[in-house]
C-alpha cells in the first residue's frame, strides 16, 4: 500500500472541503477483521477472567462455545495483526516528527492541536498502539498455545504453565488498556476518525489538522519529513 | 495348608519362600498384613527377585533359584546351635528321639545309604528305625535277611518296627535329633553363602529373626512358612518342603494357630483336584493306587495300610489303619452293587498302575507315539510345558485332540503355532475337536481352597452360545462309550458297564448329587455300638468315622465325608461367627477333615493338654469331661487322656511328626540334602561329584536337551506369574491385558549394562531347548550374585503370554511361549517339572 | 455428576457466595492409603474402571509394572511404582495409588472460570460437573498434583470423583471396596487421621521405619486422600508425590489480587477516557464548516 494511491483519489486535491482517501478498502477490511476478532476474544476472555463477567459467555453461545472459539478467534486476530504489520510497518516507524510531537503531547490531550508540531500519516500514539497490539498478540499467541494445550506441557516443566498464565493475563490487560483508549479516540474524541475507518475518507481539513505532513505529501508530493523521503 | 488363610493373622513370624503371595494370592495375603498390623508380626521374604511380596517385608534376601534347601538347612543348623528349639515338643511330638537303624548313612558324599547307581534308585531298607524293647531302649537287633533284589520288581521294604527304640535325652548318636544336627552341621553360614549367594551377615540376620520366636525356649510365639510352586518346581521340590516341615517341627510351630507349613495353591481348586485324585498315583482321599503286585484286595490293603510304629510306652492313633474302610467304601461308591465281597469289591475293575504316568510322561509318550490322543479340559497343555515345543511336536503326532475351553488356546491351535509352515500344516493329521465349555461363573459346584475349605458356588449366568458344562460333556461321552460296550462288548467291559451312574439326569449329572456321592451314605442300617445312634439305610453319613470295610457304606472320598450330610449341603454355609477371634469360622463352608481348620491341633498344647499360648487357645484337654474340646475341632482321638501319651500326628504310624522320614516315604532321602538343579551355574559345593539329585532321571527323546556347565548357558532363569494375569487365560481379557500388555524379561541393571540392553529393548533368551523373545525390563530388583566365588546373574520371565490372546492376535508381541525354554525333568516324589532355576543365554534381539 | 443429597460448600467460577457455604457438617470423608501395605495388585485400578464404566486402554509395556505413565481422563486411579534405592544400598519397591487428592483448598476449583464446573461438597469431595465444564484446562494449572485430564472428544475435564455417587448413597468408593489387603480405608477425616497416625507410630516403634509418617499436606489445607509413608520426609520417592504442595502462587495471584488489579485498571481506563471527554471534549477540526463531521453528505459536492 502506498500513499501514491491516495493521491489518485477522484477528489480534486488541495481543494478546501475536498476529501482524501485515508484508508483503502483492504485496510478497512483488515481493521475490522482485527476489531471483530479482538472484541470476540475480549468478551470471551473477560468471561474466563472473572465470575463477574462470566455472563458475557452467554452472549456468544455459552461457556463451552466461548472456550472453543476463543483460541480460533485469537488466531484470526493474530493473522490480522501480522497482516497489518506487513502493510503498515513502514508507516509505523517512529520519526523525528513523532519525537517532537510526543514532547508536545500535552497539547494533543488538551485539544490544543494547533500548538502541536506537524506529523505524518499516523501520530505517535497511534504508532504506540500499533506496536502494543503487535507485541501483545505475539505474547498472547505463545502463551495462548500453552494454555490451549496445557496438558502437553510436561509436569516437570509446569513452570511454563504458570508463565503462560502470567503472560496471557498481562498481555491481555495491556491490550485492553490500549483498546479502551483506541476506541475512545476513534469514536468519541477524534471526530472524523471513525468515518475514516468505515468509509476510508477524511476531509482535507481534517488531514491538514491532524496529519499535516501526510496531507502535504499526498497533495503536493513535497518531501516534508523522513516519512516522505521513502519511495512513494 | 496345615493351617488356613485366615489363620495367618495369628502368626508372630512369617517366612515366605518359593512363593509370591502378594502377587499371586493377593486376597489371602491380607492375613499377612493383618498379622503385621495387629501382632507386629515380622515378614521375611526369600526369593530370587525382589517381588511385590518383598515390598511389604521386614527383611528380604535374594536367593539363587534352587538353593532353598541350603538356606533352610542353614537355619536348621542355626536353630540347633543356638538352642532355639522347642525341646519338649521335639521330644514328645516328633521322632527326634527315635533311634535310627545302624547302617543308615547320611549323604556327606551326596548319597544316602543304599544307592544303586545302575538303576539310579535307593534300596531304602536301611532308612528305618531301630527296634526297641518295652522300656524304650534298643532291643537286640534282629538282622533281617536282606532281600535279594530280583530283576524288575523292587524288593519289598521291611516294615517299621512296632516298638521303636528311642532316647528322650536326644543324645543317642543315632537318634534322629543327632542325625539332624550332623546332617546340617555342614550347612554353615559360609556354606549357605557359597550356595545361595546370600551374604553371610544377611543370612544370619534372617536366621536370627526367624528363630527368635523360640528365644530362651519360650513357646508362646508362633512362626509360619508360606510357599508355593517356587518350592515344588524343582528336582528336589518335595525335599525343600520337607526341610521347611522339619524346621517347623524343630521350632514347635506345627499344629499351632499362626504356624504350620502352608502351601499356597495356584488355582482356585487345585487343592480339590489333588484331594479328588487328579493325579495318577492316588485315589480320592490320598489312597495309594494299586500296582500290579497287588494280586487281590487283601494284598493291596495290607500294602497300603500302615501299622503303628512307636516307642512302647506311647500310643499312636495311626488313623491310616482305617484305610480298608476308606478304600472299600470308595469301591462301593464307584461300582455300587457290582462291588461285592465275593469279587473283592470290584477291586480288579480299577487299573493297576505300573509306573510313572505323570504329566510329563503323558507328553513324552505322545512324542514317542505311544499316546494317541488327549482330552484337555480346563488347562492349556502346550503353554503349561515344560518344553512347550516338545508338547507341540507331540500333538502333531497324535490322532486326536479334544479341547474343552472357554477361549481358543495355544493347545487347540498348536497346528498353527509360530514356525509351522503351510506345507507342514498339511502334514499334521491330528483331528482337533474344540468344545466350548462353561466358565467358572457359569457352573455351580464347589472349589476347595488352599485352606482345605470346600466352598459351594451358585451359577451366576448360563453358559453363552453352544458352550456346555464340562460334566455334561464328560457324562455324554461316558454314556456313549457305555452304549458301545453294551452293544459290542469288549475285552473287559465290566468296569464301564458297572460304573455307578445313578444321577437323576444321567446326561446332565448335577454336581450336588456328585457331592452327596463323595460324602457317602449308608447301604444298610448302621448303629454306633457306643452311642447307639443309628443311621438308616440310604441316609447320608455324618462323617468318615462311620465308614465300614464290609460294604455297608459307600463314600467317594473319605476326606470329604461330612460335607453333605442329612443336614444338607455343608459347603454352602456362610456363618460368620468367630467366638474365639482366631479366624476359625466353624460355620463358614466346610473344611476337610471333619471341619477342622488347623491340622494336628493337639500339638498346640503341651503334653499335659494345656495350650502353649493361653491367648490363642485352639483345643485343650477337659479333665472333667475326659475329652478334648476347643474352639476348633480337635484333630485327635477325642477321649485320649494326655497321660496315655498319644502322638498328635495321628496320620503318621508313629503318631509323631517325622523329622526323619523312614523307608518308602520319599524316593530321594529321609532327610533333605541340597542338590543343584539339573541345569546349574556351579557344581554342588557340598559334594561336587554328586551335584544333582541322584535319583532324578533325564528324559531321552531328541527333544530333551539339557545344558551342562561350561557350554555357554550362564544365566540362571526363573519363571513366575504376575498379579495382573491368571495363567494363560487373562490374555483374552482386555481389563487384564491393559495392566500388563506385553511379555517381558526382568534383567538386572548390571547385566543389561554389560550386554548393552536398555529398558523396552527386544531381547532373546535361549536355553538348550529353544528361545523366547520379549521386551527387556531392566530392574534394580534383581541383583548380581556371587555363587561359590563366581559372579552369577539371574533373570526372571512371567509365564503368561503366548501366541493366542488379544495382543498376540494383533501381532503385538513376539508370540513365543515361555515354557519353550524349560527342561523336562521331574521331582522324583511329586513328578513336578523343574520350571525354576534353569540355564539360559541372553542377547539383544 | 451432581448429587442432590450432598450439600455444596464451594463452587468454581461463581460470582458471590456458594449456597451451603458456612453450613457446618459433622464430618468430612477421607480415603486412607497405607503405602506400607500396598501390594500393587491394581485391583483398585480395575474397580475404578468398572464402576465408572471405562474400558480398555491400549497400553504399552514401559520398563515397569506401572500400567501407564500418568492417569488419563478415563483412567483415574493409577498405582505408581518406583524402584527406590535406600541409603543402605537395599531396594524398596514403592507403590502408591495416585488419584485426585480432594484437597480442602482445591487448586482446580480456584483456577476454574466456569460457574459450577467444579464443586466441593460439604463432605470434602471435590467433583467436576461436566455439564458446566467449558474444557479450558485452567484446573490443570491449578492442581498441584497433576490430576485433571482433558477428554478431547467431549472437550470436558475428568478426574476421580471419590465415587461421589457411591459415597452419597452411603457406600465406600469402588477402589476401597476392591482392595484385598486392607491398605485402603475410608471414613471420616478424623478417623482416618487417627488410623494413619496409629499405623505410622507402629511403623516407627515396631518396624524400624523411623521416618514413617502421614501425608496430609497443609499447603492445600489437608487432603481428602491421605497416605501413610515409610519415609514421610521423602514423598517424592512415591511416584512424585509433592513434598509441600500448594496452589501455585501464580494461580493464587491470578485468581486473587490480579483480578482486582486488572478490573480496577480496566475500570480506570474507562473512567479516564470518560473524564477526558467531559473535560476536553472531542477534537472537531471540521466543526466550523460542518455541524457533524461524521456526516459524510455534508462534505460532498
Amino acid at each position: 500500500m502506498s500513499t501514491s494511491q491516495v493521491i489518485s483519489s477522484r477528489r480534486s486535491l488541495g481543494e478546501t472541503g475536498g476529501r482524501i482517501l485515508r484508508y483503502t478498502l483492504s485496510e478497512r477490511v483488515l481493521h475490522w477483521l482485527a476489531a471483530i476478532t479482538y472484541i470476540y476474544c475480549l468478551i470471551t476472555g473477560l468471561a474466563f477472567w472473572s465470575p463477574y463477567f462470566y455472563w458475557l459467555a452467554t452472549l456468544v453461545g455459552g461457556g463451552p462455545t466461548a472456550r472453543f472459539w476463543h483460541p480460533w478467534f485469537g488466531l484470526g486476530f493474530t493473522l490480522a495483526v501480522f497482516w497489518m504489520y506487513t502493510i503498515w510497518r513502514r508507516d509505523m516507524q517512529t520519526t523525528g516528527a513523532d519525537r517532537r510531537w510526543s514532547k508536545a503531547v500535552k497539547y494533543y490531550i488538551e485539544n490544543e492541536d494547533e500548538k502541536l508540531p506537524p506529523i505524518g500519516r499516523f501520530n505517535y500514539g497511534q504508532k504506540l498502539f500499533f506496536w502494543l497490539m503487535f507485541y501483545g498478540v505475539i505474547l498472547l499467541l505463545i502463551s495462548g498455545v500453552g494454555l490451549w494445550y496445557v496438558e502437553s506441557i510436561p509436569w516437570s516443566l509446569r513452570w511454563l504453565r504458570y508463565l503462560a498464565i502470567t503472560v496471557h493475563v498481562v498481555a491481555a490487560l495491556a491490550t485492553i488498556g490500549g483498546f479502551i483508549i483506541h476506541v475512545y479516540m476513534g469514536t468519541a474524541m477524534v471526530r472524523g476518525g471513525f468515518t475514516s475507518i468505515v468509509r476510508g475518507e477524511v476531509t482535507a481539513n481534517w488531514a491538514r489538522t491532524h496529519h499535516r505532513l501526510w496531507y502535504e505529501r499526498v497533495t503536493k508530493g513535497a518531501p516534508a519529513d523522513s516519512e516522505s523521503g521513502r519511495r512513494l | 495348608m496345615t493351617n488356613g488363610w485366615i489363620d495367618i493373622k495369628n502368626a508372630d513370624m512369617m517366612l515366605v519362600m518359593g512363593g509370591n503371595p502378594a502377587e499371586n494370592h493377593p486376597c489371602g495375603f491380607k492375613w499377612v498384613i493383618e498379622a503385621k498390623k495387629t501382632r507386629n508380626a515380622k515378614l521375611i521374604v526369600v526369593d530370587p527377585r525382589y517381588t511385590r511380596t518383598a515390598a511389604t517385608s521386614d527383611l528380604f534376601l535374594q536367593i539363587r533359584a534352587g538353593a532353598d534347601i541350603a538356606f533352610l538347612g542353614g537355619v536348621l543348623r542355626y536353630a540347633i546351635e543356638n538352642n532355639r528349639v522347642a525341646r519338649e515338643y521335639l521330644a514328645n511330638y516328633t521322632n527326634a528321639s527315635f533311634i535310627v537303624k545302624d547302617g543308615f548313612k547320611l549323604p556327606e558324599d551326596g548319597l544316602y545309604s543304599g544307592f544303586d547307581a545302575a538303576s539310579q534308585t535307593y534300596d531304602r531298607s536301611s532308612w528305618n528305625y531301630e527296634e526297641g524293647n518295652d522300656s524304650g531302649g534298643a532291643a537286640p537287633t534282629h538282622t533281617a535277611a536282606k532281600a535279594a533284589s530280583g530283576p524288575g520288581a523292587p524288593p519289598p521294604l521291611p516294615p517299621m518296627p512296632a516298638k521303636v527304640a528311642y532316647d528322650l535325652t536326644l543324645q543317642h548318636p543315632r537318634c534322629v535329633f543327632q542325625l539332624l544336627r550332623q546332617q546340617y552341621s555342614r550347612y554353615t553360614p559360609e556354606m549357605v553363602e557359597r550356595i545361595t549367594g546370600i551374604p553371610k551377615e544377611q543370612f544370619l540376620k534372617a536366621a536370627d529373626l526367624y528363630t527368635s520366636i523360640r528365644k530362651d525356649g519360650d513357646m508362646k510365639k508362633v512362626g509360619t512358612i508360606l510357599y508355593a510352586v517356587g518350592w515344588t518346581q524343582h528336582t528336589f521340590g518335595t525335599q525343600i518342603i520337607r526341610t521347611a516341615a522339619i524346621l517347623q517341627l524343630l521350632l514347635g510351630n506345627v499344629g499351632r494357630a499362626g504356624g504350620g507349613v502352608n502351601a499356597l495353591r495356584g488355582h482356585s481348586n487345585i487343592q480339590g483336584a489333588t484331594d479328588m485324585g487328579g493325579v495318577f498315583d492316588i485315589w480320592p482321599g490320598y489312597l495309594k493306587v494299586p500296582n500290579p503286585a497287588d494280586t487281590d484286595l487283601p494284598a493291596y490293603l495290607k500294602r497300603i495300610t500302615p501299622t503303628a510304629s512307636k516307642p512302647a510306652p506311647w500310643e499312636s492313633f495311626n488313623y491310616w489303619s482305617n484305610t480298608p474302610k476308606f478304600a472299600i467304601s470308595y469301591l462301593k461308591a464307584m461300582f455300587g452293587d457290582a462291588a461285592k465281597k465275593e469279587n473283592d469289591f470290584a477291586f480288579h475293575y480299577m487299573p493297576k498302575v505300573d509306573r510313572d504316568y505323570s504329566w510329563a510322561q503323558i507328553w513324552d509318550g505322545m512324542y514317542r507315539g505311544s499316546v494317541k490322543g488327549l482330552f484337555a479340559f480346563g488347562m492349556n497343555g502346550v503353554a503349561i510345558g515344560p518344553d512347550s515345543q516338545k508338547n507341540i511336536d507331540a500333538l502333531k503326532k497324535a490322532d486326536f485332540l479334544v479341547v474343552g475351553e472357554i477361549y481358543p488356546d495355544e493347545t487347540s491351535e498348536f497346528w498353527k503355532s509360530p514356525g509351522v509352515t503351510p506345507e507342514e500344516m498339511k502334514t499334521i493329521n491330528t483331528t482337533v475337536y474344540r468344545l466350548p465349555c462353561a466358565g467358572f461363573a457359569e457352573k455351580d459346584g464347589s472349589m476347595t481352597n488352599s485352606a482345605r475349605w470346600l466352598q459351594w458356588k451358585n451359577v451366576a449366568i448360563p453358559p453363552p452360545g453352544d458352550a456346555r458344562l464340562d460334566q455334561d460333556i464328560l457324562a455324554q461321552i461316558y454314556l456313549r462309550i457305555r452304549e458301545l460296550y453294551q452293544k459290542e462288548g469288549g475285552k473287559f467291559p465290566d468296569p464301564i458297564l458297572n460304573l455307578t451312574w445313578a444321577y437323576t439326569s444321567p446326561q446332565h449329572p448335577a454336581l450336588g448329587e456328585l457331592t452327596k456321592e463323595l460324602n457317602g451314605k449308608a447301604l444298610a442300617d448302621l448303629t454306633d455300638p457306643k452311642t447307639q445312634v443309628t443311621i438308616k439305610k440310604g441316609q447320608q453319613l455324618p462323617g468318615f468315622a462311620w465308614l465300614k470295610d464290609d460294604g455297608t457304606t459307600s463314600c467317594g472320598n473319605w476326606l470329604y465325608s461330612g460335607s453333605w450330610t442329612e443336614a444338607g449341603n455343608q459347603l454352602i454355609r456362610r456363618g460368620t461367627e468367630d467366638p474365639s477371634g482366631q479366624g476359625i469360622y466353624q460355620n463358614w463352608a466346610w473344611s476337610w477333615p471333619a471341619n477342622r481348620r488347623v491340622l494336628y491341633n493337639r500339638a498346640s498344647c503341651d503334653p499335659s493338654g494345656k495350650p502353649y499360648d493361653p491367648s490363642r487357645k485352639q483345643v485343650w484337654w477337659n479333665e472333667s469331661a475326659q475329652a478334648w474340646v476347643g474352639n476348633d475341632v480337635p484333630d485327635f482321638k477325642a477321649d485320649s487322656n494326655p497321660k496315655d501319651h498319644m502322638g498328635p500326628f495321628i496320620m503318621n504310624a508313629e503318631g509323631v511328626g517325622r523329622i526323619f522320614a523312614p523307608l518308602a516315604a520319599f524316593a530321594d532321602g529321609p532327610l533333605p540334602e541340597h542338590y543343584e538343579p539339573i541345569e546349574s551355574p556351579v557344581q554342588n559345593a557340598l559334594h561336587p561329584k554328586q551335584s544333582n539329585n541322584p535319583v532324578v532321571k533325564k528324559f531321552k527323546t531328541p527333544a530333551d536337551k539339557y545344558s551342562t556347565l561350561g557350554d555357554g548357558f550362564n544365566i540362571v532363569c526363573t519363571t513366575y506369574r504376575l498379579t495382573e494375569h491368571y495363567h494363560y487365560w487373562t490374555k483374552n481379557n482386555p481389563m487384564n491385558v491393559q495392566l500388563i500388555p506385553e511379555p517381558f524379561v526382568e534383567i538386572p541393571v548390571e547385566l543389561a549394562a554389560e550386554l548393552g540392553i536398555k529398558g523396552n529393548d527386544k531381547v532373546k533368551v535361549t536355553s538348550a531347548r529353544s528361545y523366547y523373545v520379549a521386551k527387556a525390563f531392566v530392574t534394580k530388583r534383581i541383583r548380581p550374585m556371587i555363587i561359590d566365588g563366581k559372579k552369577v546373574y539371574q533373570i526372571g520371565i512371567p509365564i503368561h503370554q503366548g501366541y493366542r490372546g488379544i495382543q498376540e492376535d494383533e501381532g503385538k508381541d513376539a508370540r513365543t511361549i515361555l515354557n519353550r525354554l524349560t527342561p523336562t525333568v521331574l521331582d522324583p516324589n511329586a513328578h513336578t517339572p523343574e520350571f525354576k532355576g534353569f540355564m539360559v543365554k541372553l542377547e539383544k534381539a | 455428576m451432581s448429587q442432590a443429597t450432598l450439600a455444596i460448600r464451594r463452587i468454581s467460577g461463581h460470582a458471590g457466595v456458594a449456597p451451603g457455604e458456612g453450613v457446618e457438617r459433622d464430618y468430612q470423608v477421607c480415603k486412607l492409603v497405607d503405602t506400607t501395605t500396598c501390594i500393587g495388585c491394581k485391583a483398585c485400578e480395575v474397580a475404578c474402571l468398572e464402576w465408572n464404566g471405562y474400558e480398555f486402554s491400549d497400553t504399552r509395556f514401559d520398563n515397569s509394572y506401572q500400567t501407564m505413565p500418568e492417569t488419563t481422563w478415563k483412567y483415574w486411579n493409577l498405582i505408581k511404582f518406583n524402584e527406590h534405592e535406600n541409603s543402605d544400598g537395599t531396594i524398596s519397591l514403592l507403590m502408591r495409588k495416585d488419584q485426585c487428592m480432594h484437597c480442602a483448598d482445591p487448586g482446580c476449583l480456584a483456577a476454574c472460570p466456569a460457574d459450577g464446573a467444579i464443586v466441593q461438597y460439604t463432605n470434602g469431595i471435590v467433583d467436576f460437573q461436566q455439564q458446566n465444564c467449558i474444557g479450558c484446562g485452567y484446573c490443570v494449572s491449578g492442581c498441584p498434583f497433576d490430576i485433571p485430564k482433558f477428554n478431547p472428544a467431549t472437550k470436558k475435564m475428568f478426574k476421580c470423583t471419590l465415587c461421589v455417587d457411591r459415597v452419597s448413597e452411603g457406600l465406600e468408593p469402588a477402589c476401597i471396596k476392591s482392595c484385598p489387603t486392607g491398605c485402603l480405608h475410608f471414613g471420616t477425616k478424623e478417623d482416618m487421621k487417627d488410623l494413619a497416625e496409629t499405623r505410622a507410630t507402629q511403623l516407627r516403634d515396631n518396624f524400624g521405619f523411623e521416618k514413617a509418617g502421614v501425608y496430609d499436606p497443609p499447603g492445600v489445607g489437608g487432603t481428602g486422600v491421605i497416605y501413610v509413608l515409610h519415609d514421610a520426609t521423602n514423598p517424592e520417592a512415591y511416584g512424585g508425590l509433592p513434598k509441600d504442595p500448594h496452589i501455585p502462587w501464580v494461580v493464587r495471584f491470578w485468581k486473587g489480587p490480579a483480578k482486582w488489579i486488572g478490573n480496577l485498571a480496566m475500570l480506570g481506563g474507562i473512567v479516564g477516557v470518560t473524564l477526558h471527554y467531559l473535560r476536553f471534549g472531542p477534537k472537531q477540526v471540521d466543526a466550523e464548516k460542518h455541524d457533524d463531521p461524521t456526516d459524510e453528505k455534508g462534505g460532498r459536492p
